[in-house]
């Protein structure tokens, strides 16, 4: 089973061109490897006229999670496990509604300890393995090889949807969807709120006078702290610098960073 | 006409309910073919209705005010879920030079209170609502689907070619509520020609201000609104302007005659930075950032342009019949489109449940638009977009009114007070007004609106 | 004579660049191009009806004499085949079904 995750959105009365997109994938792995495709959508009541249009296009079931209201990501993510459960690839569109991180694919993955690939755009499913091109910053892209269960998120211009046959739109969808109630409405009411980094713990300025305990916190009278130049091999060098990192503070002392070895 | 060999009177229906895909097929989901569906589907018929945008109202626009009253025989108690912006409870008429401004303000509390006159809505949130309500009453409603011709049988009218694959719907009557431009009227044949000077083009722009200084700056309270139509303030081209205010933006616009518009040098936009910039309008719309730039065709000739509006198995409604009034004073389309759209949808179920959909079948449709004010408004005023248009109207008379009025106020001490009669000779002189046809446009006048 | 707003502007606040103006206006642009532009029906044309007419600036006149059009932004509203006296200069039809112009606040 091959799953399509997509997030409704009451401005448009539709999905985004990314979640357009990853329907479209959805559909053309499914037709690929001979399996189904179903169309998850966690949101409101409103979502389920957009669901039929999903199951015109092809999509074999569609589940419908009703919530009335926004969810925190990853209650969203929760839910969305539970429906995608058994499916081998899960496409969800790299687009999020509330310009917020998009982090629903991510908790995803983590929920089905599962592969990830997100912002992919270009992708060409098949049976396992089957290789997807990510954006990496700069305008750089990266070649992953999707190679078992996964959770992959794609961008808008991955693909573009099929329309829906005018047949397929007038038929009547229903016994293929279902509806089932969304995590309890105290969830609903979670506060959106601007992204603000975490602060950081320092430790009180030593200083007698008022001035002393300032100048402490602006480092003045301090020598600067300086760059230095060394010329290793890029073993030594990686380690020069996790030691410097370690040295100034940006790093807990000797752990190997989680996940940038993966 | 002979009725086609394939349809037969009633009770010998060949073209039977199970036959077609839908009983009705209405293309475009605006204001016509929402009422037109909303009828036809509560009378217990099989109704699709087809709108090329992602939703109704997506392609719409429009000069300012909906007057719903014709929703109290379909939708009872509307005001109480339509999309209203303000409720008009003062209405100016504007006449405008390049330095001048005449108003005739009309203002009346009695329209604040149900059922209201008339309303400023945002047509995207009003179509898309009216669509609803058809969808409610059972009607199939699918968007983002393009009407791209006629299916035929002979010249009977049997369905719709839509751009989706699989895309053909068969249907006993097509209701083609696919506005102004309407190509599903044109190629029924029912056009006898488009003439460019039967259109003006509408240019649009809202702008978003506070609703404290909207209502300070336009004398109103809570949602009451006000509408000023002008005559004068489009830079030479025949035509007309407006401003009106939203809950939480003024729109101020242009009406333009295309073949006019085409024939000079200014730019639309240019048109309405200059409207704006008059010292009657800045005031009303300073400091309002634009929210939306729109555009739309009219069709505003009136009877002069309106098609044959009933073909075997197609009736049109709407702006695609050119059921727009624009004239002058009264500036009506929205109710023209929801009156012959339920119009339509009762004579559709009258045709459909008498087994005849020809042309003869449909003829009630025909007569229900005469019967009410659909046809007869725009009889009565069958003159007047000829005459609000015309050069006269448009660029002589503006100047001649406000510089006798303005010479009427005018204290000339130690000149005494001229007469009337002389100031309004020497006015009519300057601008160039012949007697003979200041006569002829008063009893024009007098034909039209008395 | 420039697009970009009115020649005696007395407001306080400036005029919007035309791009600007445009860019309120929501469009789902198609790969096909709805309206088609004869430029070799244009070059003979004197009367350009459609350069000044079309509300949302979409003819270019350029400079071999011929005109660009470009239909990502259009209105749909059909001016310029009305302004428009030259036989088979501007095919036109409507975006397909979802796509081209979607006002929201008009």
């Amino acid at each position: 089973m091959i799953a399509a995750c997509l997030k409704w959105s009451a401005a448009t009365g539709g999905w985004s061109a990314a979640d357009q997109a990853a329907l479209e994938l959805g559909l053309q792995h499914a037709e690929r490897t001979g399996t189904d495709c179903v169309a998850v959508t966690v949101g409101p009541a409103a979502a389920a006229g957009a669901l039929g249009e999903a199951l015109a296009c092809g999509a074999s079931r569609a589940v419908h999670v009703v919530v009335d209201g926004d969810l925190p990501s990853w209650d969203t993510a929760v839910a969305l496990s539970a429906a995608v459960a058994e499916a081998i690839t899960v496409w969800c569109g790299d687009y999020s509604a509330d310009r917020g991180s998009g982090s629903v694919p991510a908790y995803l993955a983590a929920l089905r300890h599962c592969e990830q690939a997100l912002g992919v755009v270009e992708a060409r499913p098949g049976s396992l393995p089957f290789e997807v091109l990510r954006r990496l910053d700069g305008g750089r892209r990266e070649r992953v090889s999707v190679t078992g269960p996964a959770v992959v998120s794609v961008e808008g211009a991955a693909a573009r949807l099929r329309r829906a046959s005018l047949r397929a739109q007038l038929a009547d969808h229903s016994a293929r969807l279902t509806t089932v109630a969304g995590p309890p409405a105290d969830h609903l009411d979670a506060p959106v709120v601007a992204y603000r980094p975490r602060a950081r713990q320092l430790p009180a300025p030593a200083g007698a006078v008022a001035l002393d305990r300032i100048g402490a916190i602006l480092h003045s009278g301090t020598p600067a702290r300086r760059g230095e130049t060394v010329e290793l091999e890029p073993p030594a060098a990686a380690a020069a610098i996790l030691d410097a990192l370690t040295r100034w503070g940006y790093r807990a002392g000797g752990a190997a960073p989680g996940g940038a070895t993966s | 006409m002979t009725a086609p060999t394939t349809t037969t009177g009633p009770g010998g229906d060949v073209t039977g309910p199970h036959l077609t895909d839908a009983d009705v097929v209405v293309v475009g989901g605006g204001p016509a073919g929402s009422c037109a569906a909303l009828v036809a589907a509560r009378a217990g018929l099989r109704v699709v209705l087809l709108e090329r945008g992602p939703f109704p109202g997506s392609k719409n626009m429009y000069g300012g005010v909906v007057y719903p009253r014709i929703l109290d025989q379909l939708i009872p108690q509307w005001w109480t879920q339509a999309p209203v912006q303000r409720w008009i409870t003062r209405r100016s008429t504007m006449l405008l030079t390049d330095t001048q401004a005449m108003s005739v303000d009309f203002r009346s509390q009695a329209w604040a209170a149900a059922p209201h006159n008339g309303a400023t809505a945002v047509r995207p949130e009003w179509d898309r609502w009216l669509a609803e309500e058809a969808a409610a009453a059972g009607a199939q409603v699918v968007c983002s689907t393009t009407v791209t011709g006629l299916l035929r049988d002979g010249h009977r009218i049997v369905g719709v070619r839509t751009d989706r694959p699989d895309g053909d719907l068969t249907a006993r009557v097509v209701v083609a509520c696919d506005g102004v431009n309407s190509f599903l009227a044109k190629q029924a044949g029912l056009y006898e020609h488009a003439d460019a000077a039967h259109y003006t083009v509408g240019v649009k722009e809202t702008l978003a201000l506070p609703k404290a200084t909207i209502d300070e700056r336009f004398n109103v309270r809570d949602r009451d609104g006000v509408d000023i139509e002008i005559l004068g303030g489009t830079g030479g081209v025949n035509g007309g302007a407006f401003l009106y205010t939203n809950l939480e933006s003024v729109s101020v616009g242009v009406v333009l005659k295309v073949p006019k518009l085409a024939a000079q040098q200014r730019r639309p936009e240019e048109i309405i930075a200059a409207l704006k910039a008059h010292p009657a309008i800045t005031p009303l719309v300073d400091g309002g950032e634009l929210v939306e730039y729109s555009a739309h065709l009219i069709p505003e000739a009136g009877l002069a342009m309106m098609p044959k509006v009933v073909a075997d198995g197609m009736v049109v409604a709407g702006d695609a019949a050119a059921l727009c009034l624009a004239a002058g004073i009264w500036l009506e389309g929205v109710n023209f489109a929801m009156a012959s759209g339920m119009y339509a949808g009762e004579s559709v179920v009258e045709a459909v449940r008498a087994g005849d959909v020809s042309e003869t079948g449909l003829a009630g449709y025909r007569r229900r638009l005469a019967d009410s004010f659909v046809l007869r408004d725009h009889r009565k005023l069958r003159r007047a977009p000829s005459l609000v248009l015309s050069d006269r109207v448009q660029h002589r008379y503006p100047p001649m009114i406000a510089n006798t009025i303005e010479r009427m106020f005018r204290v000339d001490n130690p000149a005494p007070k001229p007469g009337l009669r002389r100031i309004l000779a020497e006015e009519r002189k300057r601008a160039g007004v012949r007697v003979r046809d200041l006569a002829r446009d008063a009893w024009d006048a007098m034909r039209t609106f008395g | 004579m420039s697009a970009t707003g009115g020649p005696r502007s007395a407001s306080t606040y400036p005029s919007l660049p035309f791009t600007e103006r445009m860019a309120t206006v929501e469009f789902r642009v198609h790969d096909r191009a709805h309206i088609v532009v004869d430029a070799a029906v244009c070059r003979d044309c004197s009367v350009r009806g459609c350069v000044v007419a079309c509300p949302a600036n979409l003819f270019v006149p350029t400079a071999d004499g011929g005109i660009v059009f470009n239909y990502e932004q259009c209105f749909e509203c059909g001016t310029c085949y009305l302004a428009c006296d030259r036989e088979g200069a501007i095919t036109w039809s409507y975006p397909e079904g979802g796509h081209g112009v979607v006002f929201r606040h008009t």
